[in-house]
């Protein structure tokens, strides 16, 4: 990489009468080259015209030898070779053959490091020199190409730079951005944060700790706000030993960073980085950097604020192309028998009947399959047992009851505060028809209580089931063992607190992940458990139910999601790609995708037939907690730590809206069951409702937004927020609509 | 809690990591627990470098013990997740395989019994009292604790139970705990107890094992019931001294 321009070694005398003067002097324009060739000429110690290439590559072994410190061979080959006694520069070295050799401004030896630069610079000058003024930018990268194998030998610093000249190359690179137009500032400052953090871990990683130090000082102050916890992190690694603790540091600099820039200011960024001598940049970016480049306006500041903020820089363009199937599955179509609980009985008897069948298959207007949905045998889904065939009638007579919410009609919320927790309540869940609810405990106990006045029961033992007689139509109370009746149960099990808790859609089992690693399936009819999952070894934060049963996922600190069914010990799928914990795993209502939030700030899509990321959202600046996806499947929700809940497009994978005025960490969403309604609930002790049917009526999203990242987010929080209600001191950590629209809220008192 | 002034110096070393770290709230007892494991870390890892000086004969500790120390204590308490790209291998691995198709009407769809924790996780001291040798078969019931087969005699989610009817050729019935045994031939062909083979076993339910840890043992061919009672009275004793 030794691409140096032609125009360096002009300055470079200027660079030994004022060393530290930083090279972004006057080099924003591409200066001409003409004025050059004239300049290596003069200085001391000039290339010989006749072989100029010979003469650097011996100038170069005489370089590397003179750092490994072999003496005599040095004196042998200046001798043999002819060449001027130049004074020994053993930091000249050390800075590469790069065009950092320039600047020699730490080293001091101004002379010796002119030398080493126009070792580097020679080809272009010295072709410049036989050539007058030859255009630069394109013959730098193919000087470089002059010497292969002494680059090579050069290279092996070249990884590092010098490490004092860090500062200078990241302050030039500031005020070059600063004096670009405003329409490319924006963008082009996205590139200040990562290449400020591999700046650092260069620095780290290299041993350089004093510079390291000082340059963090020097430049974090700079960085975008919503960075700030990162930089802590970073600013507590000061050693090499400490990174390699670190998976997410390490997986950081493994991984690309990826900016979105429109061609124009990338145009400007690359020739500026080529016409100076800031190859380490350069180097940084083309190694670490993925810059996606697409054709159109430059983005503006917020739009980019938007969409940054994750880990690793924003999405690439083609990781959010893959079609998702976000439509639902259809409804098998259940005749609903006519019974006498129905009210509407008022009508005649012959309208009900002929309406009934039109209601239950619901999706009988429409015979042909939605394009966007998924085929039902897509996934491999249990068959409907009798009594998940009664639960739909149910849902389908509570359907009607349901109370249509709007702007005008908001839910009543229930709020059932945990009581006696003190800070131990860690997880929450509803059943579906709002029976029962779940508390897991940070003492690794789970609660269930019954929230109707019905009691809880366990299943009878053994021998007295076989006294019963099974042909009784009460035969599904009489299992149950009346002595054990009780307002809860207690589950003892895990060995660790209970991060995450789902009930099983048909109530007949409850899972509990916990920080011990496993994932519990326990029984609601004994109120034991069945079965722990062991796949994890490292806590799990979250673990959810398929809306059809039998599968489930769970998610962790070993960043990976895995879906597993119930009746296999292993995992089926594993999702691997995020590059922090996994700490909100949901399912897509028709159960086909996954969808999960992490603490690099992604959301990451995953399709559970093949197992493939096939969306990854990026947006929020803090660990996401709570998603959900609206009942119609195609629009997701999002809430994370910095207290803004965001609206996503699943089928496009854009932003599409961002719901400020929480100003506390999110713990839990959800959408009413028809999805006119958002409830949101916070560590701020509130919960919101957010209008989601106007949020996602007006939609203009075509493929261009798409590419290019141009999203157009409305500043409609104030319209959109219906209301805001406080508790007292209780931080809303679950909520659930209940089958008729009430909307339930559960938290644990913290006074 | 003591004022900053009069906190000992390590304290206050401590509040200021937790500063310096951005934790600003935080309970006073943090600080105790994070001062605890400082000490007995930084114990551990000098009592290891002094074992590795030691091993490599020399006379003080140095740097690179210490180093050697951390470097492998840090392999054992503090792992951290395997890397991306392993996972990224693993998972490849593992989404190429199909789904499994879902077998209709199977009732509870757990997996295979040995990973679930279904099975009874006790067993019962076996105490073996008197074999009578009538051609091989026990004609003496008796009733003593005996180890378990872990045979549930009936299909339950939890622990194997007993019925309060008996369906054996012994009537017990009138004892305070009653055995159903499966049909007793084949039983004990099959029964895996390490005492006698002519002895099945069979475990009582938990919830109405009172204070006496009674295991009944029943033989295959009965005797009068007289006898058994008074037998059972007999073993009833021994079994609480040997209780």
């Amino acid at each position: 990489m030794a691409a140096v321009q032609s125009g360096q070694s002009e300055t470079e005398e200027e660079k030994e009468i004022q060393p530290e003067t930083s090279n972004d002097g006057s080099r924003t324009d591409g200066r001409p080259p003409a004025g050059s060739p004239g300049g290596p000429a003069t200085s001391p110690g000039a290339v010989k015209p006749s072989a100029p290439g010979e003469e650097e590559t011996l100038r170069a072994v005489l370089r590397f030898l003179q750092k490994n410190n072999l003496s005599e061979s040095v004196e042998i080959l200046r001798r043999e070779a002819g060449l001027p006694d130049e004074p020994e520069d053993q930091t000249g070295s050390e800075s590469s053959g790069t065009g950092s050799g320039g600047q020699e401004a730490g080293g001091g030896v101004g002379d010796a490091g002119s030398l080493l630069s126009r070792v580097s610079a020679a080809p272009t000058p010295a072709a410049a020199a036989a050539v007058a003024a030859p255009p630069p930018p394109p013959s730098k990268v193919g000087a470089g190409d002059d010497r292969p194998d002494v680059n090579v030998v050069l290279s092996a610093y070249s990884q590092q730079g010098d490490p004092v000249l860090y500062d200078v190359y990241y302050s030039g690179l500031k005020k070059f951005i600063e004096s670009v137009l405003d329409c490319h500032r924006a963008e082009l400052s996205q590139v200040f944060y990562p290449l400020f953090v591999h700046m650092y871990l260069e620095l780290v990683y290299n041993n350089h700790e004093a510079e390291s130090k000082a340059f963090f000082e020097k430049f974090s102050g700079d960085q975008e706000c919503y960075y700030a916890d990162d930089l802590r992190i970073l600013s507590s690694l000061s050693k090499k030993e400490h990174m390699r603790g670190n998976e997410t540091l390490l997986d950081f600099r493994t991984s690309k960073f990826v900016l979105r820039i429109s061609r124009d200011s990338y145009q400007l960024l690359k020739r500026h980085l080529q016409e100076r001598q800031n190859n380490q940049i350069w180097t940084i970016i083309q190694e670490h950097l993925y810059i996606d480049i697409f054709d159109g306006m430059p983005r503006s500041k917020t739009q980019i604020d938007a969409m940054s903020g994750s880990l690793a820089g924003e999405a690439k363009r083609d990781s959010n192309k893959a079609k998702v199937f976000y439509g639902l599955l259809k409804e098998p179509e259940i005749e609903v028998p006519l019974d006498d609980e129905d009210e509407e009985v008022e009508n005649e008897e012959g309208k009900p009947k002929k309406k009934k069948p039109k209601k239950d298959s619901l999706g009988n207007k429409s015979k042909k399959q939605d394009p966007n949905a998924p085929q039902q045998n897509r996934i491999p889904l249990p068959e409907l047992k009798d009594s998940d065939k009664l639960d739909k009638i149910m849902n389908l007579k509570e359907a009607t009851k349901r109370v249509r919410l709007g702007r005008d009609t908001l839910p009543s919320i229930c709020f059932y505060s945990f009581l006696n927790a003190y800070q131990g309540l860690t997880a929450v869940d509803f059943t579906d028809d709002s029976s029962l609810i779940a508390g897991g405990y940070a003492d690794s106990t789970v609660r269930v209580w019954s929230v109707t006045p019905k009691k809880l029961r366990r299943v009878k033992s053994a021998a007295d089931l076989s006294l019963i007689d099974k042909e009784s139509d009460d035969v599904l109370e009489r299992i149950m063992d009346e002595k054990t009746a009780s307002e809860s149960k207690i589950l003892h099990g895990h060995s660790g607190p209970v991060y995450g808790i789902s009930f099983s859609p048909d109530r007949n089992y409850l899972l509990s992940c916990s920080e011990d690693g496993t994932v519990r399936l326990w029984s609601l009819q004994t109120f034991t458990c069945l079965v722990g999952y062991k796949g994890h070894n490292y806590p799990v934060w979250d673990t959810q139910f398929s809306p059809y049963g039998y599968y489930f996922i769970s998610g962790g600190h070993d960043r990976v999601a895995r879906l597993w069914a119930t009746d296999h010990y292993q995992p089926l799928r594993m999702f691997a790609g995020h590059l922090a914990d996994i700490t909100c795993t949901r399912f897509h209502p028709n159960s086909n995708y996954v969808a999960t939030g992490s603490s690099d700030r992604t959301i990451r899509l995953w399709d559970v037939l093949t197992g493939n990321c096939v969306r990854i959202l990026t947006g929020h600046k803090g660990p996401i907690h709570a998603i959900a996806f609206s009942p119609n499947g195609k629009f997701m929700a999002s809430g994370a730590t910095d207290g803004r809940v965001l609206l996503w497009d699943i089928g496009h994978g854009i932003m599409i809206g961002d719901l400020k005025g929480h100003t506390d960490a999110i713990y839990t969403l959800k959408f009413s069951r028809d999805g006119e309604i958002l409830a949101s609930g916070s560590m701020d002790n509130t919960v919101r409702l957010w209008d989601a049917f106007k949020a996602f009526d007006e939609l203009e999203t075509d493929d261009f937004t798409a590419t290019t990242g141009h999203i157009h987010l409305p500043e409609n929080s104030q319209e959109l927020l219906l209301g805001t209600y406080l508790t007292k001191a209780t931080p809303v950590i679950h909520l659930h609509f209940t089958r008729r629209n009430l909307l339930l809220a559960a938290g644990a008192y913290n006074p | 809690m003591a004022s900053p002034k009069t906190l000992p110096k390590d304290a206050q070393v401590m509040i200021q990591i937790l500063k310096d770290m951005g934790i600003t709230e935080y309970e006073p007892r943090v600080i105790n627990q994070m001062l605890e494991f400082t000490y007995r870390y930084v114990t551990t890892i000098i009592e290891d470098a002094k074992i590795y000086a030691t091993h490599a004969k020399k006379s003080t500790v140095d740097a690179e013990d210490i180093k050697l120390a951390i470097q492998c204590r840090m392999d054992q308490s503090f792992t951290s997740p395997p890397p991306r790209d392993f996972l990224l291998e693993v998972a490849r691995q593992k989404n190429g395989t199909p789904l499994p198709l879902i077998k209709p009407y199977t009732g509870p769809r757990l997996p295979p019994d040995r990973y679930c924790l279904t099975a009874p996780n006790y067993r019962l001291k076996s105490i073996q009292k008197k074999v009578s040798s009538s051609g091989g078969r026990i004609t003496v019931p008796r009733l003593s604790v005996g180890s378990v087969s872990s045979r549930p005699s009936t299909p339950t989610l939890g622990t194997p139970s007993v019925t309060p009817k008996v369906a054996t050729p012994l009537s017990l019935s009138g004892q305070r705990f009653t055995v159903q045994i499966p049909s007793s031939q084949t039983a004990v062909s099959k029964t895996v107890t390490p005492s006698t083979p002519t002895v099945q076993n069979v475990l009582i339910n938990p919830s109405l094992i009172g204070s006496k840890n009674i295991l009944i043992t029943t033989k295959m061919v009965s005797q009068s019931s007289a006898s058994e009672s008074m037998k059972r009275k007999h073993e009833d004793d021994d079994d609480y001294d040997n209780l």
